[in-house]
């Protein structure tokens, strides 16, 4: 049995009209993510691997227990997070980079704020506030509003928002996106950090640089199913990750 | 503590602590009502009191001191000084500088005597309301003139005496009272309970979804049912008081627009109980458009659409208010009180008129407490459904 695992999972979305323009299509249904598989440990980086629409976020939403798949189950430590959801969600942190807090609230009030709804009690907040606040270098901006901090602090701020309650599980959808050169070093630092501490990560991510350098194993997600998955070295061979990945897409585009 | 108390905690200190949400909020609202109407008041006194105190400028031709005299006890008047043609006459009269002209024929007086009938021309201007004053003024004296001439030829003057005539003015000063706050208030109370709501409710749910809070506070915890009270109680809280404000403002500007002589206007003539049955209306109304607005912008997308959705919804509530001000006496109807939106209004309204049943009242609070609970429940259910809260 592993920490977390993912078995068989699918889901179908109902497309709207405005959808179906865009995706040029005339089914009314999408199937999302058919038949996911994976797993991972605590002292470990998971990643998912994957072009746009490949079904990353609807995988790692359904791991974070804010959408329900169709069919299969998600187990943390044993335990179904799908009947089990509030227990699970004690464990588990969902981070993504398209996360805008509210520009009028500090760091501050927001570090509070999600502390209680996580409940974590007063001493164990400020320890952590104290740890994460100076990690991050937000301790000199604690009581100024969000909105007038530079969008690195910004996505700092987030970060250490949605760990207040210092997760097993960290799950992150594509965590460098968008994000400048230090800012997004500071993150990965930081996920590196996490590992070693002995936390589960997931994230997902469509930047190849992004799996060398942290995941420990990658699975590589093609049109809602894993192509490929492994550690690293068992994913490429003695190829490069790049062509992998394109002649896998390649493959999967032939199929279709 | 209570997970929605957190909630609500963090919705209340949003508004009340940012210096543009407590403008537009609580300050602005208050503020324009009683521009708007102390104006508007300013403007209707002005033209009352200009009417009761102007002094009608006449033209006269050989007028006879009886004719003057009669005239004098009507109106203080003052007489164009100088001679006109009669163009001159007719075209100033129409220019409204000459009030009316009077001509009467060289000899009035004499010729009257001697039997014979000579002629009189009253000109005047009907399309302004000066000049009708005026000619009420010198009709009233013509005709009193011309009593006295008949009760001097009479053989008998008693004869002239055909009946009594007296003439009572009734005046309900309290029913006058009543129809003015009737024709306004409801209309008002919905009108700042919707604007109140609309000021802050997308931004609490739909703008959550917009910036992805949304997700952020669902991995937390806490229970969807407990997300969903802390905000619509937090939004009924936030704008009952911005109500409050537009309410304050509105009593402020009431003594000039409804010209009570610049006191308060007599609010004593309601009981205790028909202000708390006003207050628990609006409490109730509150609610419903609390949970109304925030079931729309759980919907919606982003800010810009949960505005969108709910302009519909706050023009259907102009207009009910609009209609009821016109038709202004509530109907007694049982059906139309379980109406949303319409009930409130009526009863409001029929409680304003002192008309209205204690039944009707129930219909109403129970209809719109019903409609409220069944907005929160889907509201709840919309917290928990990732159609809902994640759609594309
Ligand atoms: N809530 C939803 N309703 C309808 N369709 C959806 C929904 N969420 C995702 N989809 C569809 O499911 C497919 C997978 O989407 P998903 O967001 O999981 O992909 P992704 O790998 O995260 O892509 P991206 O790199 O663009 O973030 C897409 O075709 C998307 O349009
Ligand atoms: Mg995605």
């Amino acid at each position: 049995m592993h920490d977390l695992e993912v078995r068989d999972i699918r889901k179908t979305f109902t497309l709207s009209r405005k959808q179906r323009k865009i995706e040029k299509t005339d089914s009314k249904r999408k199937v999302a993510v058919r038949g996911l598989s994976f797993f991972v440990n605590r002292g470990e980086i998971y990643g998912l691997l994957g072009p746009n629409g490949a079904g990353k976020t609807t995988a790692l939403r359904s791991v974070a227990t804010l959408i329900n798949p169709d069919r299969g189950d998600i187990s943390i430590d044993g335990k179904s997070v799908l009947s089990h959801s509030l227990a699970a969600r004690r464990k588990i942190a969902f981070l993504t980079t398209e996360l805008k807090l509210d520009d009028f609230f500090t760091p501050n009030y927001l570090f509070d704020y999600f502390s209680t709804l996580h409940d974590v009690d007063e001493t164990m907040r400020e320890a952590r506030k104290k740890t994460l606040f100076s990690k991050f270098g937000i301790d000199r901006f604690a009581e100024v509003k969000v909105g007038d901090l530079s969008s690195g602090m910004k996505q700092k701020t987030s970060l250490a928002i949605s760990l207040v309650h210092d997760p097993d599980f960290v799950i992150f959808d594509e965590p460098t996106n968008g994000l400048d050169v230090l800012t997004a070093r500071t993150v990965t630092d930081y996920l590196w950090e996490l590992r070693n501490e002995g936390k589960a990560i997931i994230l997902s991510t469509h930047i190849l640089s992004v799996v060398e350098k942290l995941c420990d194993r990658v699975g590589i997600i093609l049109d809602g199913t894993i192509k490929r998955e492994g550690t690293l070295s068992e994913v490429r061979g003695d190829a490069d990750l790049e062509d992998v990945f394109f002649s896998l897409l390649e493959e999967s585009v032939h199929d279709a | 503590m209570h997970k929605w108390w957190v909630i609500f905690k963090k919705e209340i200190f949003r508004v009340v602590t940012d210096r543009r949400l407590v403008l537009t909020v609580f300050v602005l609202p208050g503020l324009a009502i009683f521009l708007v109407y102390f104006m508007i008041g300013t403007v209707i006194g002005g033209q009352i009191t200009s009417e009761e105190t102007h002094e009608p400028t006449l033209y006269t031709e050989h007028m006879p001191a009886a004719i003057e005299e009669r005239l004098e006890e009507r109106v203080d008047y003052t007489l164009y000084e100088g001679d006109l043609e009669r163009s001159e006459l007719e075209s100033m009269i129409e220019e409204e500088t000459i009030d009316a002209g009077l001509i009467f024929e060289e000899d009035f007086l004499s010729h009257v005597e001697s039997g014979a009938v000579p002629s009189v021309e009253v000109l005047y201007n009907p399309a302004a309301t000066h000049s009708s004053n005026a000619f009420n003024h010198v009709n009233g004296a013509l005709s009193a003139y011309h009593e006295s001439i008949i009760i001097d030829r009479l053989d008998a003057p008693e004869d002239y005496h055909v009946y009594d005539l007296s003439t009572r003015e009734l005046f309900d000063e309290r029913a006058v009272t009543a129809q003015g706050f009737a024709m306004i208030m409801p209309m008002l109370i919905i009108i700042f309970l919707f604007v109140g709501v609309m000021n802050i409710g997308p931004d609490a749910i739909a703008g959550e979804k917009e910036r992805g809070t949304m997700a952020t506070l669902l991995v937390t915890p806490t229970r969807r049912r407990n997300i969903a009270l802390g905000k619509v109680f937090s939004l009924v809280l936030l704008s009952f008081m911005s109500a409050l404000s537009s309410f304050i403002g509105l009593l402020l500007s009431l003594p000039r627009l409804m010209q009570f002589d610049d006191s308060l206007p007599e609010l004593s003539i309601y009981r205790f109980v028909d202000f708390l049955a006003i207050f628990v209306v609006i409490v109730s109304t509150v609610f419903f458009i609390v949970a109304l607005v925030s079931v729309l912008s759980a919907f919606a997308k982003s800010v810009k659409e949960a505005t969108t959705w709910i302009m519909p919804f706050y023009f259907i509530a102009l207009i009910i208010g609009i209609l009821n001000s016109f038709g202004a006496s509530a109907t007694q109807s049982f059906l139309p009180h379980l109406a949303p939106i319409y009930g409130p209004i009526n009863i409001l309204a029929g409680i304003l008129t002192f008309e209205y049943s204690v039944l009707n009242l129930a219909a109403v609070l129970l209809s719109t407490l019903l409609y409220t609970g069944v907005f929160i429940a889907a509201l709840n259910m919309m917290f928990n459904s990732e159609k809902v809260m994640f759609s594309k």
